[in-house]
């Protein structure tokens, strides 16, 4: 037994080193290189060329406005949602909890369109409505706007933010405000000048997150900025490789070199953060209960807006697309629109057979791609947890290096490499880096589902008579059962709707679903992609259910 | 079921150190008795209990249950925890989360594969024998600390096994709960006649469950005995101070008479009851517990072991006056009835009751 462990460590270093080393190395390469078919004929000519750009500066300007911007938004609805579900009386929280799921359930590009079909200039629902109501001029609101991307993407990444600091806010010590108030501090006094403060860490973390996270966005940029022609790093790169009559790879490599540089740095930042929030913190004693403020006549008014963002943010773009996919073209809901409604672009899309393709692609890498995701990431875990040397920690922080990358950035990397192989424009190209992009998401549940079966829940089935297999069996297995499916469920979800990544690798042939929504954006066909949207949609809730239906066989947790 | 070790080791590796955990330990732990291994923490007594159960293997020595070797270097014997038949409670309780109570206390049976209906029957004993009647349906992580602890004790029990052993098993229980779970585990044990080994680093709890009680120091026993001797009479004065709280006045035998034995210290001619292997001359150690000094008005001047000294300092504890009084040089604490009329300041006669001065040699 001692022996196999010796041997898994090596052998996993090698296997997650090559996925998250080797985009990052032939970035590096790929960067210095004259092109694709010119591999490794030294050259500093496409960093010239990507830095000496005019139009580089504007790219930089919009991408730090937009970055700061979604995350000053999704950080200020996040501490406002996470204050009041923590530590006020506000009713049904059970709210905050879906709030903080969504990422799950629309995917972001979806979740773009629908921004784009309700506030687009020329024909979204809004200013169609405006204009018929009020006789408005033009396009009184249009989402093409750096504001349009800075709002919609603050809003998608609002469960990431809350997720960091809805923790803190409930592990905040409330003694400190106790006091405050003992001396004679008002409850809005003592939030900004104890809770708040003593919460800076935490929250200057999720900011951090969501400026790596929007760093690495592309579905915004991509269907709201690019017709606005307002380009941040990630649509730069995708313009140089996709679009235009001459794709650049190298110069490509060289604009990702800083995206790439960004990240690593700001997720060092994040990592020194949560530490220092750590020390921040204070967990009281056991019988610890934090006090809650009576909101008292503002509970429901309160209430209120969060029931709003919630409409906003999950059932609005499954309306909005639902409605689009059977109306014939773009028009306010009305007798008219309901009397026109049919099956039109339903049809149009199941007859497609590029979006058929593009569907098997996904729900294929979506099942098959988490399945091997999972298997990769129960070693990495068990190593990480239950073999405690050095190479494990080593292990440990090479497997959550990749979290940092941008998607687009690694595309980039494993583009250099795939091409060098018989991988290259096959599915197999896509699955490598997917898995290699999202093993931190696969490992992460893993690890914790590790850390909590004690050595002693173990040991005591072996005294009680069960031996090694048998305490596997009844014991370890039921245990992990929960980490297993909830990694799975992450996954899978993630890969079937994967835009950045396979945006680059993506070839005729390859298609998938998120590369296929955003040619019909291009488009304009709203119509089908609405349809194809609403099956995406559907794919992913049931692959949610089926997995958390056998999950509940596998294991009878009672909670 | 007697349990006989023989010359066990085992060393830790830590970052190039060598740590002794356990020192060439011989032991014999008697059958149907409660024996209770206490020592402060890493001073080797779980792993002790571990090497028992087989959870932990040790670097040589022998280790039989009952006449049956299961460890042994010298033979090449290893028989697995599964297979040795003992039942153990956990520090942590150890209940698997993802099963009811009946699971968890069924594992045992099940591992054995036992007809469905005997099972049935023999976990519903051992619940009631817990006290916990009725809870078979409950799901485990749904009990307060108390109750987890009772599954874990019938879990252990319940295949009645030829020995039980405890890992500190009430150190995660507050001290009310505490203090009634030793009362009744106390009773369950002395109702079951069963060998019991019991791992704590509480001397209340070594002092008021055990029949023997050993007390470990760096991976080796240093004594042993009934909790009355290892409280009155220990030899060692480590041991002394674990145990309880107690005064330790250095000195040197003066005589050694019939049955008792002076000894000259700092703050005079103390005299002991107690038997002792030392000559004149010889340097010792006195050990006075605090509540056998006795406090008299300053003016009691007549018969032996009485000293004069001043009330440093008295505090008021519920069950009695704790302080210190200082004889000389040396500070003595002490406890007294808590009405007794002494002041801070006051100077007052203390007397040590000869039957309770031990003699320990340095």
């Amino acid at each position: 037994m001692q022996k196999t462990r010796m041997g898994m460590t090596p052998g996993l270093i090698a296997i997650v080193g090559f996925l998250t080393v080797c985009p990052v190395v032939m970035l590096i390469l790929g960067s210095f290189s004259e092109g694709l078919n010119a591999f490794g004929t030294f050259t500093l000519s496409k960093y010239v060329k990507a830095y000496t750009d005019p139009a580089f500066a504007e790219i930089l300007v919009n991408t730090a406005i937009f970055t700061i911007g979604s995350a000053i938004v999704s950080t200020v609805l996040a501490l406002f949602l996470a204050y009041l579900n923590t530590r006020t009386n506000i009713p049904f929280k059970f709210m905050f909890r879906i709030i903080s799921l969504i990422p799950m359930m629309v995917p972001h590009i979806l979740f773009a369109v629908s921004w784009v079909l309700l506030l687009n200039p020329s024909n979204g629902m809004i200013n169609l409505f405006l204009r018929q109501v009020f006789g408005w001029e033009g396009a009184a609101l249009s989402i093409y706007t750096l504001q349009g991307m800075i709002l919609v993407e603050g809003l998608l990444d609002l469960p990431i933010a809350y997720l960091v600091i809805a923790p803190a806010m409930s592990a905040f010590d409330v003694s400190l405000e106790e006091s405050s108030k003992v001396c004679g501090a008002s409850n809005l006094r003592t939030l900004m000048r104890v809770t708040l403060p003593v919460l800076r860490p935490a929250i200057l973390a999720a900011a951090t997150l969501v400026i790596v996270r929007s760093l690495a966005s592309f579905a915004v940029p991509s269907v709201i900025g690019m017709p606005g022609r307002i380009y941040v790093l990630a649509t730069h790169i995708y313009r140089v490789v996709a679009t235009g009559y001459v794709t650049d790879y190298g110069m490509a490599a060289a604009v990702g070199m800083s995206a790439l540089a960004a990240s690593i740095t700001l997720i060092f930042l994040y990592r020194h953060l949560t530490r220092e929030g750590e020390k921040y913190v204070t967990i009281s004693s056991r019988g610890y209960r934090p006090s809650v403020i009576d909101l008292k006549g503002a509970r429901y008014p309160l209430f209120g807006i969060v029931a709003l963002l919630s409409f906003v943010l999950i059932i609005l773009p499954v309306l909005v697309l639902f409605y689009t996919s059977v109306v014939p073209y773009s028009m306010v809901p009305s007798a008219k629109a309901f009397a026109m409604m049919g099956w039109k672009h339903w049809i149009a899309v199941l007859k497609d057979p590029v979006s058929l393709l593009s569907l098997k692609n996904s729900l294929y890498l979506g099942v098959g791609g988490a399945t091997l995701g999972m298997i990769l990431s129960f070693f990495v875990a068990y190593v990480i947890v239950k073999v405690r040397t050095k190479a494990s920690g080593f292990l440990e922080s090479l497997s959550f290096l990749s979290f940092s990358f941008p998607g687009i950035v690694v595309g980039i990397g494993f583009m250099w490499f795939f091409v060098q192989t018989p991988l290259y424009a096959t599915i197999w190209a896509l699955l490598i880096g997917y898995i290699a992009t999202y093993l931190p998401y696969g490992i992460r549940p893993l690890t914790s589902a590790f850390v909590q079966i004690h050595s002693n829940l173990e040991e005591s089935s072996r005294v009680c008579g069960g031996g090694p297999l048998y305490t596997m069996r009844r014991i370890v297995i039921p245990l992990l059962v929960p980490g297993i499916v909830s990694g799975w469920i992450l996954m899978a979800t993630m890969f079937v709707r994967e835009l950045s990544l396979s945006v680059v690798l993506s070839r005729p042939g390859t298609e998938v679903l998120a590369v296929q929504i955003l040619r019909f954006a291009e488009d304009g066909l709203w119509g089908r992609l609405s349809a194809l949207g609403i099956i995406m949609i559907f794919i992913s809730t049931t692959l949610v259910v089926i997995a958390s239906r056998i999950g509940a066989k596998l294991t009878k947790v009672d909670k | 079921m007697e349990i006989s070790i023989k010359g066990l080791n085992k060393n830790y590796y830590s970052e190039g150190k060598t740590i002794a955990a356990l020192d060439q330990v011989d032991l014999i732990i008697p059958a149907n008795r409660i024996f209770t291994l206490l020592g402060p923490s890493g001073c080797g007594k779980t792993t002790l209990l571990r090497c028992i159960v087989g959870l932990e293997m040790p670097d040589s020595g022998e280790i039989a249950i009952g006449g049956e070797v299961v460890f042994s270097t010298e033979k090449g014997i290893y028989v697995p925890p599964d297979r040795r038949g003992l039942g153990m409670v956990f520090q942590t309780y150890a209940i698997w989360p993802h099963m009811n109570v009946f699971d968890n206390v069924a594992y045992p049976l099940q591992t054995r594969n036992e007809p469905k209906d005997d099972i049935r029957r023999k976990v519903e004993k051992t619940l009631h024998f817990v006290q916990l009647d009725g809870f078979e349906k409950r799901p485990a992580t749904k009990l307060s600390g108390g109750q987890q602890q009772r599954v874990a004790l019938a879990r252990a029990l319940v295949a009645e096994p030829k020995v039980i052993l405890f890992d500190e098993p009430l150190s995660n229980l507050d001290a009310k709960l505490r203090e009634e779970t030793r009362k009744e585990l106390r009773a369950f044990l002395t109702e079951l006649k069963i060998t019991a080994v019991y791992v704590t680093h509480d001397r209340i709890e070594a002092l008021s469950l055990s029949d023997t009680v050993a007390v470990m120091k760096s991976g080796r026993i240093v004594e042993m005995g009934t909790p009355r001797e290892i409280y009155f009479d220990s030899d060692r004065r480590f041991v002394a101070d674990f145990i309880g709280r107690a005064n330790f006045i250095e000195g040197r035998v003066a005589t050694v008479g019939e049955g008792e034995t002076t000894v000259d210290s700092a703050i005079g001619a103390i005299a002991c009851e107690k038997k002792i292997n030392a000559s004149p001359g010889a340097a010792v150690t006195v050990c006075i517990r605090p509540e056998f000094i006795r406090v008299l008005k300053a003016d009691h001047n007549v018969g032996r072991n009485i000293f004069r000294g001043k009330v440093e300092s008295l505090v008021f504890v519920g069950d009695a006056y704790e302080g210190e009084i200082r004889v000389g040089e040396t500070l003595l604490i002490f406890r007294i009835e808590p009405t007794t009329a002494v002041r801070e300041g006051e100077e007052i006669a203390l007397h040590f009751d000869p039957r309770h001065c031990s003699i320990l040699l340095n």
